[in-house]
């Protein structure tokens, strides 16, 4: 049946869509993990967060670039930079912000994200850089195509979401921020001294985000304002999910992941506005209060 | 020091007047236009964070649809100004009143992302699906038509125009303010739950308050699209937005004349401070994280309590 190869074509290359909209998803949710626990714990808009992806797309690049190493280098040493950095961030702004007020939190750490970004300008510039494909694999199977390094994503991806779930379930800090996030006050009046694990937290989210944006750097190009554009997508990932809700950031970032492809593969310029599309729906009929 | 003067609208405003007519002349006037249509976008971002408590963080869509409403009635239409600005304030109330059902029933992070959000996808319908009319990433530029005295190329003439309506919507939000729609306003920034209770129907009035922003935003977008000639996607950036949030931080939010005082300190600090430090951006954010931790009440809340 020769005219019956074009339906199998056409299926082939939708499942490649699906492929990149994983690809997509599991990034989304690695950055997504650390918006969503501050959101969900401290009530706090963490704009900040932006930075250190930014910063950690940035550091790949220079740790390549300058100083000629591997891809794998450049990625523990962006992981490492950004433990410091984070910590500073929630030492000196996140912290003063608890119980304030939602608009002071997300001026202060725009603010954050302005001075950092500002600082980056300086550094490399405004100019956009580029970053190429670490492995330059393309595993070929009939008329599918898919490079190994988007595949070697979405394997990462899916071992994240399964150590926090062990993390969250079997350590005694995951089992404290679990508590934290159901009832702060209880898990205080047992003498736990919750802001620390709070911070813990924070920077385990901020090291996480620094990941995202190592992995996000290779399929799209540098800019010292890249942050700012990933960030809202992963708003309308927390939100889609549910705040502090890991499982719910998890499947959202998938969904969405998935719909970014698929309308990307139909229409390409309206990958990124369906997406909110989709979070204004999900907010018309789940209204959240904070 | 200000509770007294506070009170004396009509001073205020004088000085409002006079104060630019100053600037403006020992400076150059096209920019100080810049300031006061700046001041008007200002006034009707705080109509709605100061005085209803809801921070938006798109308000640049409302801008933005201002800026098209008039540039493309003048492009599409008849290149007359004043139906261009009818247009522009009809294109900010229109763009408002769709989304406001959606909007105002939500609040605090959910109202900014939702505005961000929808300012994402305006911003995008301009560049992409739009570009047949709105000149994608370029733009479209235009030319007013001039009738009798009204002469919008005349720089003076632009001028004096905008700062009357500046005036004239200070006045009319001033009015707004201190009548018992403005005292419910405030009542239900304080408490909404109880205010409901009292048996007021709270939507409706967030909505119209709503529109009223958005159609103050919309006014002002046309008023920068006549004063620049052109329209862009610049107008309807959302990456633009923390100017107008930090312009009502820095007068003092929730007061009209703080919101004419941030936005004319704002717009001096981004025209005249960018010449002599490079990296005002870092600045702007140094500047903000003071606001937010030391510094809540603005300028005019400083000068207030002293």
């Amino acid at each position: 049946m020769p005219y019956r190869a074009p339906e199998y074509f056409q299926d082939l290359i939708m499942l490649q869509t699906i492929l990149h909209g994983l690809t997509i998803g599991g990034i989304l949710y690695i950055i997504s993990i650390g918006l969503s626990l501050t959101f969900g714990a401290m009530g706090i808009v963490n704009f900040a967060h932006g930075l250190i992806y930014t910063l950690g797309a940035y550091i790949l690049f220079a740790v390549l670039t300058n100083l000629g190493g591997s891809f794998i280098l450049g990625t523990i040493i962006a992981v490492i930079i950004a433990i410091p950095v984070s910590y500073l961030i929630e030492r000196y702004v996140i912290r003063r912000l608890y119980g304030e007020s939602l608009d002071y939190a997300i001026i202060a750490t725009y603010a954050v994200l302005l001075i950092g970004v500002d600082a980056i300008k300086w550094i490399w510039g405004p100019r956009p850089l580029p970053i190429s494909d670490p492995l330059g694999i393309t595993l070929k199977f009939f008329f599918l195509e898919m490079p190994l390094y988007r595949l070697i994503i979405i394997g990462l991806s899916l071992l994240i979401f399964f150590g926090l779930s062990l993390f969250f379930k079997k350590t005694i800090i995951g089992k404290i921020v679990v508590a934290g996030l159901q009832d702060q006050e209880a898990v205080r009046s047992l003498g736990i001294n919750l802001n620390k694990y709070l911070a813990i937290i924070f920077v385990l989210g901020s090291v996480l985000g620094a990941l995202g944006g190592v992995l996000y750097a290779p399929i799209s190009t540098l800019h010292p304002y890249m942050g700012f554009h990933i960030l809202i997508l992963c708003f309308a990932v927390v939100i889609v999910g549910g705040m502090g809700n890991l499982q719910g950031t998890a499947l959202a970032a998938l969904g969405l992941g998935l719909v970014m492809a698929i309308t990307g593969r139909y229409y390409g310029p309206a990958a990124e506005a369906m997406v909110y599309v989709v979070m204004a729906v999900v907010l018309i009929f789940r209204p959240i209060d904070v | 020091m200000l509770k007294k003067i506070e009170k004396h609208d009509a001073f205020l405003l004088a000085v409002i007047a006079v104060g630019f007519v100053v600037f403006g002349f020992s400076t150059t006037l096209t920019k100080i236009t810049d300031f006061i249509i700046f001041c008007i976008f200002v006034l009707g971002f705080d109509l709605l964070y100061g005085h209803m408590g809801r921070l938006s963080f798109g308000h640049m869509l409302y801008l933005g649809a201002g800026a098209y409403g008039a540039g493309l009635s003048a492009k599409f239409l008849s290149p007359d100004p004043l139906l261009a600005i009818f247009f522009g304030i009809l294109g900010g109330a229109l763009v408002g009143a769709l989304l406001g059902p959606i909007l105002v029933k939500t609040s605090g992070a959910c109202f900014a992302l939702l505005n961000l959000a929808f300012n994402q996808v305006g911003h995008f319908l301009v560049l992409v699906p739009l570009a047949g009319i709105t000149g994608g990433e370029d733009g479209i530029s235009l030319n007013f038509s001039s009738y009798g005295l009204i002469n919008f190329s005349n720089l003076k003439f632009l001028f004096f125009f905008s700062l009357a309506v500046l005036l004239l919507v200070t006045f009319l939000i001033l009015k707004f303010v201190h009548s018992s729609y403005g005292i419910f306003l405030k009542a239900t920034k304080e408490n909404e739950l109880r205010v409901q209770f009292l048996g007021y129907n709270t939507f409706r009035f967030k909505w119209l308050t709503f529109v009223f922003s958005t159609a103050i935003s919309g006014l002002a977008g046309a008023l920068t699209v006549i004063n620049y000639g052109y329209a862009n996607p610049s107008f309807i950036d959302p990456t633009r937005n923390v100017e107008v949030i930090f312009a009502a931080l820095i007068g003092g939010a929730g007061n009209v004349f703080g919101a004419v005082l941030g936005g004319t300190a704002f717009m001096s600090i981004s025209n005249y401070l960018a010449r002599y430090i490079i990296r005002w951006e870092m600045f702007l954010g140094l500047v903000l994280l003071i606001i937010a931790f030391r510094f809540r009440k603005g300028i005019w809340g400083y000068l207030r309590e002293i």
